[in-house]
């Protein structure tokens, strides 16, 4: 798959680091590189007309960025906000987006070799947006392009002309 | 200034002198923008040498810079000026208008040479042939107008006179041309130095090429070098490495005795006083014991002589230049980002300390008596350190009036004018980003008052008036905005023609209008026409763009007008894009912000105050006044948990002369908010302008007041 050959890192280490995190029953990982940091849930300034998923603006340290819950977009059986709740702060293209996901489980290094392409399935992710399954033991990770899921048109996170 | 940073730069040999391009073109554009200004000032009658020394200097950095750079057509035209320049300093020439002309045409010529070369363009460079040659005329004495004044003090030598033009296009052709120099470098302490000129051939692309020589002297070395560089912009590279008095440079093959000659400090002094007249630009015509006519090649006669300019300037023009460079290390140049970020952090700073302030407002003062002693002292010292770090962004409007006179002044000559320009309060501080953003705007109101404001002279005179119109530019401060005016005497807009227009124009127009909506008329779009331009006294042309740019800068225009009188257009803007004064609404468990500019009055409101029309639009009656309802609730999608509230509060508010009422639940507070932008990590939204953050900590969105008003009228 063109996608996993694309960036430099696979080809030169033969490994990349995931964070990865847990939404309702799935397990999901995305490159280490993207991520700023991990913070606790606190309620954002709801925006009208935004997206069911875009939960809102915060205030990050001076710096308003969007919250966008995972678990509403992949259209998880419950999305709840409690102590465990976390965000996944993103930093894509000098863009700062800020995830929720139900919790955050480890940081990872999968072997080119343990990384296998998707078959093609019908989802709520697009196919482009997914780099490979991962098999760590007996567990199974989804690896997202995040970059990309974060950009696609239908996230509506950037304007029309961005 | 050029000077001080080729000296730093002399230190490391193999270096990259394209890093320093931007500051020399910053400094070349400030330069260029001083060296204008002085022109336009300068007394023709009675020239004060300060000031055509402060001219030469600005002409003479250019140069130095452009050599330095390799911008060998920008360095050539600038040196042509400072060839004239120096002969007025000098008293040599009496000054004139053809002069300042010429002068200044130079000045943007020289502009575009260098916004093309930092464009990097390859094309082919704009021919500056004939202002060169129209400088070169002058400079050598040859005064187009047949009255030329005569120096009363100094009155030039007959030799100036009779002067044969041929020297002049001689010292032009010869730098464009390839010269075959000896050069000759030392006493030399170290002979590394003499190699470091060497790179810098290398280094410094289409500079030439340069070979060693057999030199007899151990302590000196001799080359042979192809350029077609001036020896003054030699000598200046040079400078880098080596004392101008250990240079010397003589045309091959025909200075040998020179080169024999021990290198000495006085040597080129020596060399310059011995020069003829006539030959060295006409730079020493008046040197005492000179020699009419001796027969000295031109090139070589002038290149020392500007070189030595610059070793021995006059005592006046060395007290000026110490004081300069004295106000010069008082200022220093910054990014624009290291200020924003310390002025976002100052931001956060501030909202911090309201956090803070707004948790101890519980404490008893009598038990944390020194905690609450310590947060009213750091409450005090944000408010310092803000204003601080605000003021850093503000910049004198002087530097947007500036540029008034010289556009005024070309446009008076254009269209046979006269057009004097008056500037108040030019020390009043905007914020840099207005500033950038206010200067179009006003650039089209200043030439609007020039071209269509203005009368000609002798319509002035048929009207009682002065034959001189006057254009006042102001700026004031006026509460927490900025007021700029711009005020001219000419003929003032007519009530009947803008009726006529509109009503030509289908818009909705009566007789009963107040004179101040009459005037609105003309921001309208669409009445930007031609017609309107002839007909009306002007002031079509593009003023719905002037107001558009204006209020997007959440700002207003006013027009005030007399026929026959004058006109005068306010813009109202706020001191800075980065803080405002907002009032919080509250609306369910939301907080919403308005711009205080924008907010007229507010009221509780009556249910029977409140209409209904079609389409379930809402009008309310204030003071006999009916203005579109605009309820956040709906707008917002706000969600009601208690349902105990509900909005019975209106704020009218005020965009683009349309007034809308908005319903909201409560009013919070009025207080001073940092907008911050919610596109650069977000995206536009509907109806908000930015965002800021509150006291607590929480995200509060400000509302697009002009675009909530546009929403209700449509």
């Amino acid at each position: 798959m063109s996608v996993i050959g694309k960036t430099a890192e696979t080809v030169s280490t033969g490994a990349r680091e995931y964070l990865t995190f847990r939404l309702d029953q799935e397990e999901y990982g995305i490159d280490i590189l993207k991520v700023q940091e991990i913070r606790g849930y606190e309620p954002p300034t709801r925006i009208a007309h935004a997206p069911e998923f875009i939960k809102g603006v915060v205030n990050l340290r001076g710096t308003i960025i969007p919250i966008v819950d995972m678990r509403l977009k992949f259209n998880c059986s419950k999305a709840e906000y409690n102590t465990f709740t976390v965000v996944i702060i993103l930093n894509l293209r000098n863009r700062v987006v800020g995830i929720v996901v139900d919790s955050v489980s480890d940081v990872m290094e999968l072997a080119t070799d343990n990384v296998k392409s998707a078959p093609d399935i019908e989802s709520v992710i697009d196919n482009d947006c997914i780099l490979g399954l991962g098999s760590v033991g007996e567990r199974m990770l989804i690896l997202l392009d995040i970059e990309k899921l974060m950009s696609s048109v239908d996230m509506g996170l950037v304007g029309a002309e961005g | 200034m050029a000077e001080s940073y080729q000296e730093g730069s002399g230190a490391g040999a193999d270096f990259d002198l394209s890093q320093f391009y931007q500051i020399f073109f910053e400094e070349a554009g400030e330069n260029l923008d001083q060296m204008e200004h002085m022109l336009l000032d300068l007394d023709l009658e009675k020239a004060d040498d300060e000031e055509l020394n402060g001219i030469f200097r600005c002409a003479h950095s250019i140069k130095g810079g452009a050599a330095t750079f390799g911008f060998s057509d920008v360095a050539e035209l600038t040196h042509q000026m400072e060839s004239l320049l120096d002969r007025l300093r000098r008293h040599e020439l009496q000054p004139i208008p053809q002069m300042v002309d010429v002068l200044l045409e130079s000045a943007d010529a020289s502009r575009s040479l260098l916004a093309r070369h930092q464009a990097g363009a390859q094309d082919e460079a704009p021919s500056t042939a004939s202002l060169v040659r129209r400088i070169s005329e002058l400079a050598a004495g040859m005064v187009p107008a047949p009255s030329a004044p005569v120096e009363p003090q100094a009155p030039p030598p007959p030799v100036a006179k009779v002067e044969p033009p041929a020297p002049a296009p001689a010292a032009v052709a010869a730098p464009s041309g390839l010269r075959s120099l000896h050069v000759r470098i030392g006493p030399l302490d170290r002979m590394e130095q003499a190699e470091t000129i060497k790179e810098l051939f290398r280094d410094i692309p289409g500079l030439g090429s340069i070979a060693d020589l057999p030199c007899s002297d151990t302590n000196a070395r001799l080359f042979a070098v192809e350029t077609s560089s001036t020896d003054s912009d030699l000598l200046d590279l040079f400078t880098f490495h080596v004392a101008k008095e250990q240079v010397q440079i003589t045309e091959a093959g025909s200075g040998a005795a020179a080169l024999a000659a021990p290198a000495d400090p006085d040597l080129a002094e020596g060399a310059v006083s011995n020069l003829p007249p006539g030959e060295a630009y006409g730079f020493f015509n008046n040197a005492p014991g000179a020699p009419a006519g001796a027969p000295v090649p031109a090139i070589q006669a002038i290149e020392p002589a500007s070189a030595v300019t610059r070793i021995a300037p006059k005592p006046g023009a060395e007290a000026k230049a110490g004081s300069q460079s004295q106000m010069e290390s008082t200022t220093i140049r910054v990014d624009v980002k290291k200020v924003d970020q310390l002025i976002n952090l100052v931001g956060e700073l501030v909202i911090t300390q309201a956090m803070l302030a707004q948790n101890s407002l519980g404490l008893d003062s009598a038990t944390h008596q020194q905690l609450l002693a310590g947060l009213a002292d750091l409450d005090r010292n944000t408010r310092d350190l803000q204003e601080s770090v605000m003021s850093i962004r503000m910049i004198p409007m002087s530097i947007v009036f500036s540029r008034f006179p010289r556009m005024l002044r070309d446009l008076a000559n254009k269209l046979g004018k006269k057009v004097e320009m008056v500037t108040l309060g030019e020390a009043t501080e905007l914020d840099k980003g207005l500033v950038e953003k206010i200067t179009d705007p006003l650039t089209h109101l200043v030439r609007n008052s020039g071209d269509h404001g203005i009368e000609l002279p002798a319509d002035r005179l048929a009207k009682g008036k002065p034959e001189h119109g006057t254009i006042t530019l102001s700026a004031s401060h006026q509460g927490g905005s900025i007021v700029i005016e711009v005020k001219d005497d000419g003929r003032g807009l007519s009530r009947d023609k803008i009726l006529a227009k509109a009503r030509e124009r289908g818009m909705d127009v009566s007789d009963q209008m107040s004179d101040a909506e009459v005037w609105q008329l003309i921001f309208a779009p669409g009445f930007s026409t031609a017609e309107v331009v002839t007909d009306v006294s002007g002031r079509g042309v593009g003023m719905d763009v002037v107001k558009r740019n204006i209020a997007a800068l959440n700002g207003t225009v006013e027009v005030d007008s007399s026929e026959g009188y004058g006109t005068k257009v306010s813009v109202r803007l706020p001191l800075t894009l980065a803080i405002m004064d907002g009032m919080s609404v509250g609306v369910g468990e939301e907080v919403y912000i308005l711009p205080l500019s924008s907010v007229v009055e507010s009221f509780q409101v009556n249910s029977e105050d409140v209409n209904t029309v079609a389409q379930g639009s809402q009008l309310v009656k204030v003071r006999d006044e009916y203005m579109p309802v605009i309820a956040l609730e709906k707008i917002f999608q706000v969600p009601r948990f208690d349902l105990e509230k509900s909005s019975t509060i209106m704020v009218v508010v005020e965009a683009e002369g349309n007034r809308v009422a908005l319903l909201v639940d409560e009013l919070l507070g009025q207080h001073q908010v940092v907008v911050k932008n919610l596109e650069s990590n977000y995206r536009k939204v509907p109806n908000v302008s930015g965002a800021t953050i509150l006291g607590d900590g929480r995200v509060a969105l400000i509302l697009d007041i002009g675009g909530l008003v546009r929403r209700a009228r449509h």
